[in-house]
């Protein structure tokens, strides 16, 4: 039943989730007293102190105060940042936008890039086409993201400084519309999009390539070849679309990556969103937004898999008929 | 690359395509063109680690006034913000790396089948209850949870490798759960069991022995990931900071202003170090991994 | 599987990704008024709060200084008293009561008067529940305020600190009188525009992005030739450094050590060394058994003789040329050369001199191990140096300092900690009783302009158990301390000072390496009339940041102010163009084979 297949997926996916919740409420209170943390006071009072736990609710139970957590999560309060005093969540929702559209352009373009060329690789298989491809692909695939980011700020924007390196919009430039708005934002997106890309790329033509060169050896394929049809024709029509299914595996077991990834490339190049603001937090000791940024790469993640879930069942028809 | 991304490049690397069946392990390193450069690279690395520091030209923080200069006769890779050689930085380097690598790995290894051996050999509630740990852990993303952690215990050697052992052990737990699963029901644990062994008994006699070059393979494709997530931890200012790691001479190349300077001496050897080593590690992995992996080998 | 349905996925993909780029780029999209010209600034960090209850970076002390005026400004030609919200001012006989007459036509940004009630809330109020500025006050004991423009303090003693040491901002009492103090020192977000007094007032505040200030219609003085200023966050110096090199910003107010030859070397721009009030410093553990009962150190570390030996094996020029790259200046005792009033170079001012600290040690009964540290009877010369891992400079000058007092027979073993432990270790506490853990550590001091009293105040035993590191205690220091506080004649305050000097540099609590300066770099092309300020000497500044905002009224727009940099755009629009088009380009053959095609078959 299919019904019950997806009801199944979305339970699991809440059980993680809740999983999240709980070590993330035991970590933070458990490992690290936030007494300690909210308030570096030296000289402070059992008293002071102890006025500094009621005020968390420290000094209920655990349980209460799990509640009390759970409760307000639910209600996105997340906490103040301890650095600017203002909502966690108000600054996890000013640079949520950011990442997506980093993410999104990066893993579009790998998607497109990498799994173009791994078609071009297997079809060219053995020859230098194929040997030059995987070389490079295998390449990029174990280099550093930020180390690959390092080297496009120094050769693209100090060498021949042709893009922007920092931020993600020219700054006090007021725009005269959505376009040129839209358009500065995309000069600014092509170094920290090409290292997204570059980190990504390898494992789409892995898989594309490998997933190619099985199909091509399958009996249809050499079927269609002998009714005369051009091989050109064949590999576009017959062999990509079937060798294109293990990728929407790939790109939901890519999702810890990309979000790994973010916290380089962003911190990198200044880009202002979560991975940039958990960077900060990371310095700044700043427990409370680490905790949120944490929660809401956790929740993504969550969320991209069920989505790479239900898109695998709704392409694959083995999957529904099950 | 993470630990998430290792377990979808294996099938890809380990098709036979790549080579002709090898059959023992000694062709399978020196037979192949891809065993050849994986035992080279991890050798070079490996006597680095061992010697680096005996054959530094320099100490690797010894400072001078010759800051980021470019490659010369003195300093063959030049230098940095500091004045220190690049060169002896690199060298001395590779032990942090390595041993991170290795320690954290092993960490990995032992929990990782512990947890497989256990879910998989006893089943039922255990099983289910392992099971759903393993999958938490390949769920949620690695550094994110790597950072929090790190962060919370003040960055150390220690820190950096426990840190990055008790968040990748999930994957070998997987394989080995699934490994565990055929072999119970196979004849010889059969009949073991009929004759009256215990589980300790059979768990150490015929499970272990037919998992462990399982558990190997696997575990050397950890290494590389656990160098990679040092890196990545140093890089972001959560290494050791008493140490040089290839990690912290990038941090330290971003932070200083290398790219601004076109110090492309200082960026590249720790970064090349790092990528090298990994592909390095990652081929002898997919190879042991061709090897012992009987799903992988009835493919070809 | 169904390659139609590939396709209206990847479209949805594109759309999501689309649709981020419009959600996105509308969240950022807030510029200002076409023509006006800007002074934009960049820097690695922007303030974490403006609310000056709660807020400690340096840099929201920036905009402040811009936003607020004190009671009694510092001069920019040489950081003397002058008027700020106070005109003028008189001082009693006793010198214990100073009456400040106020401007009676002065307003702030919104329209209300400046009035002697917004002086008497912000010095008794940000004056004791604000986080940076509670040290102030504690000599007065009333305010008065007779009526609307006069001020009357009295204090205890004579304190010099209430003319030209107030550093306490005027708030308007009309907007924080009525917000709790509770939520002030809370989470209190000031509402915008931050009504002030100065050149320039917040409109804009975004803690990870951008920081606006647009001129405040109703500021007394000469009208500045910017109408706005920007402070633009760019996450790390390096990146801050380069939008500077490609005219994205036409300021940097921090400049690394490392990009500040790169950037002087640089057409159209100009870089500039500043002294500041602030130093780095070797701190040895001088707690006595009395003080600090449970104290740990090698006690060796307590001989006068190991201490000046150290001194003399330290070559401070050495340090500020390699871990500073020649931007600091070499120290001559605690008190920085930016006190232009105040500073002299000690008699005992330790000239690098290694066979004189071997010879104070020789003489000193230290046996000579060769490459093994000095001993004497059980003693071993060896002490471990703290240094926190967040300061690179730090760490080097550790190094450093290792290396050079190895060469004399004394061993200083570099331990790199995180901020937090080293703070633990030196605060730590035993029964109640302070014990600080450690030998010797580096760290550093930073003071307030013009007046040297917080950073004389840290070597007093007063201060142990508050900002004292080094547990030193002299009662005659404490005694020259409390004179100085009270005198108001220059000449008199500068002799006590130097015999404070002079008696530190002869016990040598701190070993005070190098004087920090503030260095910075600016467009020549976007920012005229730049006349280094604060002091008006060749180690000044060029905007006096933090301390005045005097020059920002007399800085200009350069020849060719307020075009946008981000140079070869064009070749960067043509590969976007080129990118856009090749996927675009993808899509629309993908679909027009997919058109006609004849229907797929299934492999299964």
């Amino acid at each position: 039943m299919s019904g019950r297949w997806l009801a199944g997926k979305v339970a699991a996916a809440l059980l993680t989730f809740a999983f999240v919740l709980v070590f993330n409420f035991f970590l933070f209170r458990v490992m690290g007293d936030p007494t300690t943390q909210l308030a570096r006071l030296p000289q402070a009072t059992p008293e002071e102190l102890q006025q500094l736990r009621h005020n968390y609710g420290l000094d209920k139970p655990l349980m209460g105060q799990f509640v009390d957590y759970v409760g307000d999560t639910g209600r996105l309060d997340l906490g103040l940042s301890q650095r600017s005093r203002q909502p966690v969540w108000s600054e996890i929702k000013d640079a949520l936008p950011w990442t997506l559209l980093l993410v999104g352009t990066g893993t579009l373009l790998a998607t497109v890039i990498g799994s173009w060329l791994g078609v071009v690789a297997a079809t060219r298989r053995g020859k230098r086409t194929d040997d030059g491809l995987l070389g490079f692909s295998l390449f990029t695939y174990a280099a550093p993201e930020y180390w690959i980011g390092i080297i496009l700020i120094l050769v693209f924007a100090v060498w021949i400084p042709i893009f922007p390196s920092g931020l993600q919009v020219t700054p006090g430039v007021q725009f005269s519309g959505f376009f040129s708005n839209a358009w500065d934002v995309a000069k600014h997106l092509v170094l920290p999009a090409t290292a997204m890309t570059l980190m990504l790329l390898g494992q789409y033509f892995l898989i594309m390539r490998s997933s190619m060169v099985d199909v091509l050896t399958e009996d249809f394929i050499t079927v269609k070849r002998a009714t005369g049809l051009p091989w050109e024709r064949v590999v576009r029509r017959h062999a990509v679309p079937n060798a294109l299914l293990p990728l929407v595996t790939l790109s939901a077991i890519q999702f810890g990556a990309v979000v790994g990834g973010a916290i380089t490339i962003e911190t990198i190049f200044s880009w202002p969103g979560l991975g940039e603001l958990s960077f900060q937090a990371i310095n700044d000791k700043d427990f409370p937004v680490l905790e949120g940024t944490f929660l809401v790469f956790s929740a993504g993640v969550i969320l991209a898999n069920l989505l790479a879930d239900c898109l695998y069942f709704y392409l694959d028809p083995r999957v529904q008929s099950r | 690359m993470s630990g998430e991304q290792a377990g979808a490049a294996v099938e890809v690397l380990a098709q036979p395509e790549f080579g002709d069946e090898p059959g023992t392990v000694r062709e399978l390193l020196l037979g192949t063109w891809r065993g050849r450069f994986g035992l080279a690279v991890v050798a070079l690395f490996a006597f680095m680690a061992l010697f680096g520091k005996a054959i530094a030209p320099y100490p690797p923080d010894a400072s001078s006034l010759d800051v980021l200069a470019p490659p010369s006769i003195h300093h063959l890779l030049g230098t940095t913000e500091s004045g220190a050689d690049v060169l002896s930085q690199v060298l001395v380097g590779a032990r942090v790396s390595i041993v991170v690598g290795l320690a954290a790995a092993a960490i990995s290894a032992v929990l990782g089948s512990t947890v497989g051996l256990v879910g998989g050999y006893f089943g039922g509630w255990t099983d289910r209850g392992l099971d759903a740990l393993e999958n938490w852990f390949l769920v949620i993303p690695t550094l994110p949870l790597m950072i929090v952690l790190a962060r919370l215990l003040n960055p150390s050697l220690t820190v950096l490798i426990a840190v990055i052992g008790l968040t990748s052990w999930a994957g070998t737990g997987r394989i080995v759960r699934a490994q565990v699963l055929t072999l119970r029901e196979r004849a010889f644990v059969e009949r073991a069991r009929a004759l009256g062994a215990g589980d300790g008994y059979i768990i150490r006699k015929h499970i272990l022995p037919n998992t462990l070059p399982l558990i190997f393979a696997n575990t050397v494709l950890i290494v590389a990931v656990a160098i990679l997530s040092e890196a990545a931890l140093s890089f972001l200012g959560l290494g050791d900071p008493t140490r040089i790691s290839w990690g912290t001479m990038l941090e330290n190349a971003f932070e200083s202003g290398a790219p601004s300077a076109q110090a492309w001496w200082y960026v590249i050897p720790p970064g090349l170090c790092i990528t090298v080593l990994v592909l390095a590690i990652s081929i002898l992995g997919y190879l042991f991994e061709e090897h012992v992996n009987p799903r992988l080998r009835e493919h070809g | 599987m169904r390659l139609k349905r590939v396709w209206t996925v990847t479209g949805l993909l594109v759309a999501t990704v689309a649709l981020g780029v419009g959600v996105a780029s509308a969240g950022g999209a807030s510029g200002s008024k076409q023509g006006d010209s800007i002074l934009k600034i960049g820097w690695a960090q922007n303030p974490s709060t403006i609310n000056p209850y709660v807020g400690q970076d340096e840099e929201a002390f920036s905009i402040w200084a811009i936003n607020w005026d004190l009671l009694v400004n510092f001069s920019p030609k040489d950081l003397s008293p002058t008027p700020g919200i106070a005109e003028s001012w008189d001082i009693s006989d006793d010198k214990k009561t100073v009456t400040f007459h106020l401007d009676p036509n002065a307003k702030w940004s919104d329209g209300q008067p400046i009035t002697s009630e917004d002086v008497k809330y912000s010095l008794e109020v940000l004056g004791s529940k604000g986080a940076l500025f509670t040290s102030y006050t504690d000599n007065i004991t009333s305010i008065e305020t007779p009526n609307a423009d006069t001020v009357v303090i009295h204090t205890k003693r004579p304190d010099a600190r209430i003319v030209g040491g107030l550093f306490i901002y005027i708030l308007p009492k009309h907007v924080w009188g009525k917000v709790p103090v509770g939520d002030l020192t809370g989470s209190y977000k000031p509402e915008l525009p931050l009504v002030g007094s100065g050149p320039f007032i917040v409109t804009d505040f975004e803690p990870n992005r951008i920081t606006k200030m647009e001129k405040n219609p109703n500021f007394r003085g000469p009208e500045p030739k910017f109408d706005e200023i920007q402070f633009i966050r760019y996450g790390n110096q390096d990146a801050a450094e380069r939008a500077l090199q490609v005219g994205e910003v036409d300021m940097v107010p921090e400049v690394s050590a490392a990009g500040f030859a790169r950037l002087g070397d640089q057409p159209n721009i100009e870089t500039l060394r500043a002294s500041s009030p602030a130093y780095t410093q070797m701190a040895f553990n001088s707690c006595s058994t009395k003080i600090c009962p449970d104290a740990q150190y090698n006690p060796a570390i307590q001989d006068l003789a190991v201490r000046q030996a150290t001194a003399y094996a330290v070559d401070r020029e050495r340090i500020n040329q390699i871990a500073a790259r020649d931007t600091s200046f070499e120290a001559h005792g605690m008190l920085p050369s930016f006190y232009k009033s105040f500073y002299e170079v000690p008699a005992d001012d330790y000239p690098y001199d290694p066979e004189k600290a071997k010879q104070i040690l020789d003489d000193a009964g230290w046996q000579d191990n060769g490459d093994s540290p000095r001993t004497k009877g059980g003693q071993e010369l060896k002490f471990n140096l703290y240094v926190r891992s967040e300061s690179p400079y730090d760490i080097q000058a550790a190094k450093l300092v290792a290396e050079q007092a190895k060469a004399v027979g004394i061993e200083y073993d570099v331990q790199v900690v995180s901020t937090d432990k080293l703070y633990d270790l030196t605060v730590r506490k035993v029964n109640g009783k302070p014990a600080p853990d450690y030998d010797t550590f580096i760290w550093g001091w930073g003071g307030d302009p013009y007046d040297p009293s917080f950073l004389l105040s840290v070597l007093t035993t007063g201060e142990i158990g508050g900002s004292s590191d080094s547990y030193y205690s002299n009662p005659t220091y404490d005694r020259l301390f409390k004179q100085q506080a009270g005198s108001f004649d220059t000449a008199q305050r500068k002799g006590i000072i130097q015999r404070m000097v002079a008696l530190t540099q002869h016990d040598l609590p701190y070993l005070v390496i190098t004087y920090d300066p503030n260095l910075e770099a600016y467009r020549t092309d976007r920012v005229a009339n730049v006349e280094p300020t604060c002091p008006e000497d060749s180690t000044g500044d060029a905007i006096c940041d933090q301390t005045s905002y005097e020059p920002l009224l007399t800085i200009a727009p350069g020849s060719s102010s307020g075009e946008s940099g981000g140079g070869g755009s064009g070749i960067a629009i043509a590969v976007v163009a080129v990118v856009v088009v090749g996927v675009g380009a993808f899509f629309v053959i993908r679909a027009r084979r997919r058109r006609d095609s004849e229907p797929l078959e299934l492999d299964e």
